[in-house]
């Protein structure tokens, strides 16, 4: 307990993790564990607190108490270094957050360059292999505001993926995508996925989650509801609270 | 009323204006700069998340949108001496026009700053930068083109407050309308020939302003719907 590094295998692990904004609980005695290489989709209503929960793994949200250990290192202890920690997880927003005053190629070098340290042609040959790798080998020089939501998304995932991170985070990529873009992501995420990125996804993209996430975490109201491999958690929901969302989610 | 008015007169007196819109100019060149470090240092620290560099920085910005500038000026012009800081009148202009043009501008980057959305923010942080790399490469780039038409419209006003600088006898544009005006008895002429001057520092500026926009690819306002 006092040496979380010790004896554990888990790439991130919750253990009692408690959150408050104000007076509501967002996050209610979370226990999970991430191990290296595994992927886990996580779902639930809106206002449940599956993005709060993948914020904290990086640090954009704090805990107000229990543990929550990444890459060995516990957050809040005075010995973790922080902006270190976070070199090694990409984050995908659902709003993408690219740079706008920045060409895809520069999106993607940046930190590479200015946090990493790495030589600027190094980081361009680099970013343009990933750029390459997401289906933009002709977008290296486009503005954001010239590129598509699906194309922005994808830049967005080679920018995370340029700092060569162990731990992806996605929160939710493809809502805010029109509905022909969305497979363009995706696409890319199983691609990360099959490489053996340990990833936590937030999404209620269910073909994404049943071809590359090994479990699926169903949140409500602050806490984990149930947990389960994508054909239990979508063919036999335990509970009715998740047994009322799938009826919401698939009624289309 | 316009046969009395003497155009001859101002012809004589044009290299005295011009001298007056030469030191009109440079004093506010130099008074800009001044009021953009003043402006930058209390930005950053009415940025602060605690109150040790917020509250100085806003209680001085309140302090001098407050009070008219012409008092700051006699406050500057009357009161160092008082401490034993004697200092020549254009100084005292300078700093005055430096010191409250300031308190506008730390307003004016302060809220380029914080227009920059909350998401830019978090994409530095995700990506592990540090505080300054964020600001460096992230923020500021994009704040500098939404704070530089509104920092054209401060030196706009800062140029025409300059005139105040008249009042404590800088050799300014305004100066050498007052000149004419008391020499001559022809105050028509004189300040009549300052606001020409004026309007075109006014234009010199605004189209500086339409020039930068375009530079940094931003859209005119709209002038009607």
């Amino acid at each position: 307990m006092t040496n979380p590094s010790k004896g554990r295998t888990g790439m991130i692990e919750f253990r009692g993790v408690n959150k408050w904004f104000g007076a509501l609980n967002v996050l209610k005695d979370i226990t999970l564990s991430v191990e290296p290489r595994e992927v886990v989709v996580v779902c639930g209503p809106s206002g449940s607190g599956k993005s709060t929960l993948i914020r904290c793994i990086n640090g954009l949200e704090t805990i107000r108490d229990g543990d929550l250990v990444v890459d060995g290192q516990r957050l809040g202890d005075p010995a973790t270094n922080m902006t270190r920690l976070r070199t090694e997880i990409g984050f995908v927003f659902q709003s993408f957050n690219l740079y706008p005053h920045k060409t895809a190629l520069e999106n993607v070098t940046l930190a590479p360059i200015h946090v990493r340290k790495i030589p600027r042609a190094e980081a361009e040959k680099a970013g343009r292999e990933l750029l390459a790798k997401v289906g933009l080998a002709d977008k290296v020089n486009a503005y954001p505001a010239q590129l598509s939501g699906g194309q922005q998304q994808r830049v967005a995932i080679a920018r995370c993926l340029g700092m060569r991170p162990k731990i992806m985070l996605f929160d939710e990529p493809t809502s805010a995508l029109d509905p022909e873009m969305i497979s363009e992501v995706l696409d890319v995420m199983v691609a990360v996925a099959e490489e053996g990125m340990t990833m936590m996804v937030v999404t209620h993209e269910m073909g994404f989650a049943r071809k590359v996430a090994q479990r699926v975490v169903f949140m409500d109201a602050g806490a984990i509801v149930e947990s389960g491999t994508p054909d239990e958690f979508f063919s036999h929901p335990k509970t009715d609270r998740s047994r009322a969302f799938l009826s919401k989610i698939l009624r289309h | 009323m316009l046969e009395n008015f003497s155009f001859r007169t101002i012809v004589e007196y044009l290299p005295l204006f011009g001298q007056g819109l030469v030191t009109t100019v440079w004093l506010s060149l130099l008074s800009f700069a001044g009021a953009l470090a003043v402006g930058i240092v209390l930005s950053a620290m009415n940025l602060q998340r605690g109150w040790l560099f917020r509250v100085p920085a806003k209680a001085y910005i309140d302090a001098v949108r407050a009070t008219p500038l012409l008092a700051q000026l006699y406050f500057l012009y009357f009161g160092l001496p008082r401490l034993g800081i004697i200092l020549p009148e254009l100084v005292v202009g300078i700093l005055a026009l430096s010191l409250n043009s300031g308190a506008y501008v730390a307003e004016i980057i302060r809220a380029g700053i914080l227009s920059i959305p909350r998401g830019q923010v978090e994409a530095g942080v995700a990506s592990g930068m540090t505080y300054v790399q964020r600001m460096r490469l992230v923020i500021l780039p994009q704040a500098f083109k939404v704070t530089i038409p509104p920092l054209l419209g401060q030196a706009i006003v800062l140029v025409k407050d300059s005139a105040l600088l008249s009042l404590i006898a800088v050799a300014e544009l305004t100066r050498a309308g007052q000149l004419l005006a008391s020499d001559r008895f022809m105050p028509a002429e004189g300040f009549v020939t300052i606001a020409a001057f004026y309007l075109l520092l006014y234009y010199g500026l605004k189209g500086l302003a339409a020039l930068s926009g375009r530079w940094l690819g931003l859209q005119p306002a709209r002038s009607s719907i």
